[in-house]
């Protein structure tokens, strides 16, 4: 992965991982026959997408958001009361969802442009528990700490689904999407500013670089993103409320997935759902929920304290061991 | 409203300020010396609070006796988590200083959690409701003991601060790491010190409110966001500022809290703080400049 240019033997073993990798995520549902197992493989797809959006604005832009949840939560209420208030397809909803977190995104960002460190956290943090405070006392609309259903016979057209292996389907896609707008940014012009910007916010500016409009843009993209999950996370559970879509908790886990799993590239925030979440729920399954996320604490700490690049540093550094070894690269 | 009922609900305001001040105080140094947000800040304020409501159910301590043990013991947790956590975080990348501390409240959350489980748990004591009549308002004893001694406390730091080398070492420390450690001040020394001390006065409020309020793991969550107005709101490492902030909050939360019911006025100071880190992010009375973060 570094400036080397690679060889066709290197060239040639990526698209067999790739063909292979991509038969086996087809193949998930036929291998996970039990119901929990594919429950939790979707729910790691719905985290993969949260921390690749989240990435988004705090890998890229360097703006580490503790108020994700909020559009998350925004994503989850519009399609579900759309639906079930006018009888809107989820599907419709999930595009609403989005431009309206978007441009909550867009506001929140022309807003805290200007703060650094501490002072971003902080004002994001104050955002989120704004949104969570007015889902948990908006009773008249979203029927407060109750929550909301959705009926369970609204079919593929309403984004609900009869077979789990239509949500683990939907849910790569989901992934994809995220994927591809973060690989996207990667390689395009706003991708290199929003880095030059994390990097030193003065010198982009002093080279020309709209910091505020870039800030905007990519917290805008990072809202809309999460707030999809969230709309794809309500048809999936059916049943939303302020305390699994809204909650500071929720905000938190999102930073963290992206964190173990290396913030600022595209790969490692999906590495840290894939690790994170299942590890998550063993530990829940085995232990309790206490000392689950006491482990996810501990993880965190020992994570940005020993490698702030998360995991994928340094399965990177292991890949090309190997590949040295095996003489694919030199 | 009346003139009575203004005067109770005003009091009232400032009482739960001072208790907002101890947690503030601390909040607000450790940022200014160490230029770190202590997310875990209020998680040694849970820990006072279990340390208080142990010795009470197990031995029958009073509160205001076992603060003599439980604050030393809340300040040599300080002093391990600094050695352990926090000063292997300074100067590290931004998402190490902001993570740390969080991935810290997390784990002492849950390990309470695990330890103790979600119980609400009380303790009762014989002045937990005593109450003293100034004319026609009602104070509560426990509120004003904590009153006083938070506002004991910022005062000795002040002095602290001011009147001893040792404080002006750490203001030294704030006001320039780099060239204070040129002047052969123990950096590392200064930040044990601080955090420490700054965590001692979480858990002493810890104690200090066991009379008043039931402990659970999830305590510290309610007061850390509050917390986190205030000290932004008086200039995060501004300890006047933060101890002016919490008597305002305090009696903000009182008054909207008495009109319009405490999840508005939980609203309400959020939508203050975004306005006043938009318009103002140095703070009512912090030092122009200090928003910027190195």
């Amino acid at each position: 992965m570094s400036g080397a240019t690679p060889s066709t033997a290197r060239r040639a073993v990526r698209a067999v991982g790739l063909v292979l990798l991509l038969a086996l995520l087809l193949a998930v549902p036929a291998l996970l026959d039990s119901a929990y197992w594919l429950d939790l493989a979707v729910m790691v797809l719905v985290w993969a997408a949260l921390a690749s959006a989240w990435n988004i604005s705090a890998g890229y832009a360097g703006g580490l958001s503790l108020g994700h949840a909020a559009f998350f939560g925004v994503g989850a209420y519009t399609a579900v009361l759309l639906f079930n208030e006018l009888g809107v397809s989820p599907w419709l909803g999930m595009l609403v969802g989005a431009v309206l977190a978007g441009l909550l995104g867009a506001l929140l960002g022309v807003i805290t442009f200007r703060l650094k460190g501490p002072f971003f956290v902080l004002a994001t943090l104050a955002f989120g528990f704004v949104v969570h405070i007015l889902a948990v006392n908006w009773r008249g609309l979203t029927r407060g700490a109750a929550g909301l259903t959705l009926p369970f016979d609204g079919g593929p057209q309403n984004m609900l689904f009869a077979d789990l292996s239509t949500y683990w389907y939907v849910g790569l896609g989901l992934v994809a999407l995220v994927l591809g707008v973060s690989l996207w940014i990667e390689r395009s012009r706003l991708g290199y500013y929003l880095v030059a910007l994390r990097e030193d916010e003065d010198a982009a500016r002093s080279l020309g670089v709209r910091v505020v409009g870039c800030k905007v843009i990519a917290a805008a993209i990072s809202a809309a993103l999460t707030a999809v999950a969230g709309t794809f996370y309500a048809t999936f559970i059916q049943y939303i409320d302020p305390a699994s879509t809204t909650q500071f908790e929720l905000s938190v886990q999102i930073a963290l997935v992206a964190i173990v799993g290396g913030m600022g590239t595209a790969l490692g925030p999906l590495l840290g759902a894939v690790i994170v979440i299942p590890l998550g729920e063993v530990l829940r399954a085995s232990l309790g929920g206490g000392p689950a996320l006491a482990v996810y604490g501990l993880l965190l700490v020992v994570i940005v304290l020993t490698a702030p690049n998360g995991l994928i540093a340094g399965l990177r550094r292991v890949g090309r061991r190997v590949g040295v070894a095996t003489g694919v690269v030199r | 409203m009346p003139l009575d009922l203004t005067l109770q609900i005003l009091t009232s305001g400032l009482l739960l300020g001072g208790l907002y001040a101890l947690l503030a105080v601390g909040l607000t140094l450790i940022f200014g010396v160490l230029r770190v947000v202590n997310f875990a800040h209020a998680e040694f304020m849970m820990l006072g609070m279990f340390g208080a409501y142990w010795l009470w159910a197990l031995w029958g301590i009073d509160p205001y006796l076992s603060i003599f043990i439980v604050v030393p013991g809340v300040f040599l947790l300080g002093v391990l988590t600094d050695r352990l956590v926090i000063q292997r975080s300074i100067g590290a990348p931004e998402v190490t200083v902001v993570f740390a501390t969080l991935g810290v409240s997390i784990f002492l959350q849950n390990a309470a959690l695990t330890a103790w489980s979600a119980d609400i748990r009380s303790v009762t004591t014989p002045y937990g409701s005593a109450v003293v009549e100034l004319g026609s308002v009602r104070i509560s004893v426990p509120m004003l003991v904590s009153f006083v001694v938070a506002l004991a406390f910022a005062t000795g730091l002040w002095l602290f601060l001011n009147r001893t080398m040792f404080g002006k070492a750490i203001q030294a420390v704030a006001q320039n790491r780099d060239a204070a450690a040129l002047m052969g001040i123990d950096v590392g020394r200064v930040y044990l010190v601080t955090y420490s001390v700054a965590v001692a006065a979480a858990g002493a409020m810890g104690v200090l409110i066991a009379p008043l309020f039931s402990v659970y793991p999830r305590v510290g969550l309610s007061y850390i966001v509050t917390v986190f107005v205030i000290v932004v709101l008086g200039g995060l490492g501004s300890v006047v500022g933060a101890v002016i902030a919490a008597l305002l909050v305090g009696v903000i939360e009182s008054v909207v809290g008495f009109l319009l019911g405490t999840a508005w006025a939980e609203l309400a100071y959020f939508l203050v703080f975004l306005a006043v880190l938009v318009v103002r992010p140095q703070g009512l009375l912090g030092r122009r400049g200090a928003e910027v973060y190195q």
